[in-house]
């Protein structure tokens, strides 16, 4: 426990590896909710806090399907060009 | 709360000054105009966003001279950042590859959504949404 917030305040100082495999294409997902969370707020008048988890779900849903949709897309347009 | 009834200064500046408290922390525009619900949502969620891509790509990634275009984003997001850019041309710092991207891209995206929070203060502020709806909210 000790060790641990020198630990992540040097993080700052030092990049975090990502390596060239699908999997580093999971950090667009805290930035859709991000984006999700940000843009509701924005859009409502007076805050709920179950309305607006309710609507930040369904907008981060509907941005990752949208975004899984168009890498699927752009994957087989690729391998469609290429073959 | 002042209104703008009661409020001892000029509606522009007022704001001016909602505009400016907005820019300076994450939220604190609608802090002032007494959404505090909205206010907490954005100060979480922007600077979080912000220090995530710090994380990932570290504070080398606040370049004011190597990489502008990125810095006039990043820098949206509070005057802080201009400090951390400063720290960071001073030091050396590693930069490359995908953390490099993926830093600039969630620091960049966090200073363009706290640009959307400055200006949705500013219009409720105009509007005096925050006005008519600010004791409702805290209680409700």
């Amino acid at each position: 426990m000790a060790e641990g917030f020198p630990m992540l305040l040097a993080g700052f100082f030092a990049p975090v590896e990502i390596g060239t495999t699908p999997l580093s294409l999971l950090w667009m997902f805290p930035l859709l909710l991000s984006i999700a969370v940000v843009y509701k707020a924005t859009r409502l008048r007076v805050l709920f806090w179950k309305q607006f988890v309710l609507e930040v779900l369904v907008l981060f849903l509907t941005l990752s399907g949208f975004m899984i949709l168009a890498g699927v897309v752009l994957n087989l347009l690729v391998w469609l060009i290429t073959s | 709360m002042p209104t703008k009834s009661n409020r001892p200064f000029d509606h522009t500046f007022w704001l001016f000054l909602v505009a400016v408290t907005a820019w300076a922390v994450p939220g604190g525009g609608h802090f002032l105009i007494g959404q505090r619900r909205h206010a907490y949502v954005f100060f979480a969620a922007i600077v979080f966003t912000f220090l995530i891509g710090l994380y990932i790509g570290s504070i080398g990634i606040v370049d004011p001279v190597g990489a502008k275009p990125w810095y006039l984003a990043q820098i949206l997001t509070s005057p802080v950042v201009g400090w951390i850019g400063q720290i960071a041309q001073k030091g050396d710092y590693p930069v490359y590859g995908r953390p490099q991207d993926y830093g600039q891209i969630y620091t960049a995206l966090a200073g363009l959504l706290n640009l959307l929070c400055i200006l949705n203060a500013v219009y409720r502020a105009y509007s005096g949404i925050g006005e008519t709806i600010g004791r409702e909210e805290e209680h409700g």
